[in-house]
């Protein structure tokens, strides 16, 4: 530990001078101390400098303000009210003062409004929510949360959530070529991949591992994009091989899934960040684009299939 | 699937049949599905239970005469857009708890529409419980209980009113699923759900050493 405040202390020091010079914050150097983790104080605005999200406020300075005045669907605002107090219920940050819910509320009905085909998603109040505790701004929550669901992520959130499932089996092909063994396993035992890995995609790994691990997560997220997500649960699966091939059924394989997001490396951040690395090897953008495809069109001509049916 | 087996008592008598049943709950959002669960698994009530994300597992065991029932538990989310991924949860179950709130008319036409899912595309033999959650909210009420028992009985569902609250009919409700399900070997759908299972022998020791069964 003491080994990791040093390293946060030295690259506290490296990001107050390179926020300092104001220059661009897209190079190979800031990508490398972003797999570093970028310092609390600055993450809010760097997430919004390197994903875009910044050009996207500039571009509409008071849309947030205007999407606040505006009339709100009722049935949207009542779904995402039985929400608020459901979220980080047990987060001593986020302890649910009536202001903080009330941040939320707002963040979320103003996404809502603006994007109609995902309007609100049950797991945006834990993405929105820890936007919020890092941010603690409003307006910058909801920019990042735009950037992520308009720019970042496909369309994980929509009403067929077609791109969630669609990364799922991407994710199950990618297991299958780097760990044939855990693949058949968990063929053989019928566990569907959506069973296990649906909230590790819809909350970005909020609430699934611990929050310091999740944040680090995100730094890459918003700089890398999305391959960072299956790095990292390939990284669980991949380190957990032997604990999941043990599991001879149904019952225990799910719990031991659910074992593996609170394995004690999880919790070493620093540690944890650099394996995912090197545990999962070598996975190109292209490799990810062109599974997307194949998965996407697949569960496309399946849908055809079953009303022609 | 039902899986029978004997297992060793401490002192070396065999005991009776242990089962493994697979049960999912359903429902609209924040009717008190994980509530339920919580309580009858944990015993517990959390006033502000968090949402659930695609769904949530737990096991727990009950007592039957002599046989040991264990329940695999499947708590979904309730949002519309997530009903895509409900037939993964209720395929090759042999239980459904349909839960609506009895604070919220919506709620109780959504379980309606659960149930005919079910019905439709679930196993045939699939035990359905209809629970009128938030029992205590009494004042509150919308939906009458006569309405509900009207519905249930001409569906054959099992029907209670509970609460995750209080406790009420909470153990009852799952008791009485419990006694509903066949308990010899043929019973289940491992067929169907390509989900079969055995019980190993040290997870079947622990059910029945359990303190359920004294
Ligand atoms: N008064 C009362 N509140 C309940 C009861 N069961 C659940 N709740 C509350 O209703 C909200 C939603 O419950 P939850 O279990 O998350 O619902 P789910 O979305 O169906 O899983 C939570 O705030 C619970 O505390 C109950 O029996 N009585
Ligand atoms: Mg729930």
């Amino acid at each position: 530990m003491s080994e990791y405040l040093k390293v946060l202390a030295k690259m506290a020091k490296k990001w107050t001078k390179i926020i300092g010079e104001g220059k661009s914050l897209r190079s190979i150097t800031i990508k490398k101390y972003v797999r570093k983790g970028i310092p609390g104080e600055h993450r809010g605005l760097v997430w919004l400098a390197v994903s875009g999200g910044e050009d996207m406020k500039n571009a509409s300075p008071d849309l947030y303000q205007k999407l606040l005045l505006s009339p709100h669907n009722v049935e949207t605002a009542e779904i995402i009210k039985t929400d608020l107090p459901r979220t980080f219920p047990d987060n001593i940050f986020f302890n649910n003062t009536e202001n903080q819910q009330h941040q939320l509320y707002n963040v979320l009905l103003a996404f809502a409004h603006q994007n109609k085909t995902v309007g609100y998603c049950q797991g945006l109040n834990y993405i929105a929510g820890l936007l919020l505790l890092v941010t603690k701004s409003e307006e910058t929550a909801f920019w990042l949360l735009k950037v992520l669901i308009d720019k970042i992520l496909p369309d994980y959130y929509t009403c067929t959530m077609d791109g969630l499932l669609t990364d799922i089996d991407v994710l199950a092909e990618l297991v299958r070529i780097k760990m044939p063994d855990v693949y058949q396993h968990v063929t053989n035992v019928g566990l569907p991949w959506p069973v296990i890995t649906t909230k590790w995609f819809v909350c970005l790994f909020a609430e699934v591992l611990p929050i310091e691990t999740t944040l680090r997560i995100w730094d890459c997220l918003f700089y890398e994009g999305t391959k960072i997500i299956f790095r990292v649960a390939l990284t669980l699966i991949k380190r957990n091989k032997s604990n999941l091939l043990a599991c001879q059924d149904f019952t225990t394989l799910a719990e031991c899934f659910k074992e593996i997001t609170k394995d004690s490396i999880v919790l070493r951040c620093h540690e944890f960040m650099q394996s995912i690395f090197k545990v999962p090897g070598s996975l190109p953008g292209n490799t990810i684009a062109k599974l997307r495809t194949k998965h996407m069109q697949q569960r496309i001509k399946r849908k055809q299939d079953k009303l022609e049916r | 699937m039902a899986t029978r087996g004997t297992a060793q008592r401490p002192n070396g008598s065999t005991q009776g049949k242990i089962c493994q049943f697979k049960l999912v709950l359903l429902g609209e959002s924040a009717v008190g599905k994980s509530s339920l669960v919580l309580r009858f698994v944990k015993g517990q009530f959390h006033e502000y239970q968090e949402s659930t994300i695609g769904a949530a597992f737990l096991t727990q065991t009950v007592c039957l005469d002599d046989t040991t029932v264990k329940f695999e538990i499947w708590d979904t989310a309730g949002q519309e857009r997530y009903h895509s991924l409900a037939p993964m949860y209720y395929r090759g179950a042999q239980a459904a708890i349909v839960v609506y709130d009895i604070t919220n008319q919506d709620t109780f036409s959504r379980a309606q529409t659960w149930v005919k899912e079910l019905q439709r595309q679930a196993s045939p033999s699939i035990v359905i419980a209809l629970a009128g959650n938030k029992a205590d909210l009494a004042n509150k009420r919308v939906v009458e209980y006569d309405e509900a028992q009207t519905y249930a009985d001409e569906n054959g569902l099992l029907f209670m009113e509970t609460s995750a609250k209080t406790a009420m009919n909470v153990n009852d409700i799952f008791l009485a699923i419990a006694k509903k399900l066949p308990k010899n070997e043929q019973s289940g759908s491992a067929s169907t759900s390509g989900q079969g299972r055995r019980l190993v022998e040290s997870d079947g020791q622990k059910a029945a050493t359990g303190n359920c069964c004294k």
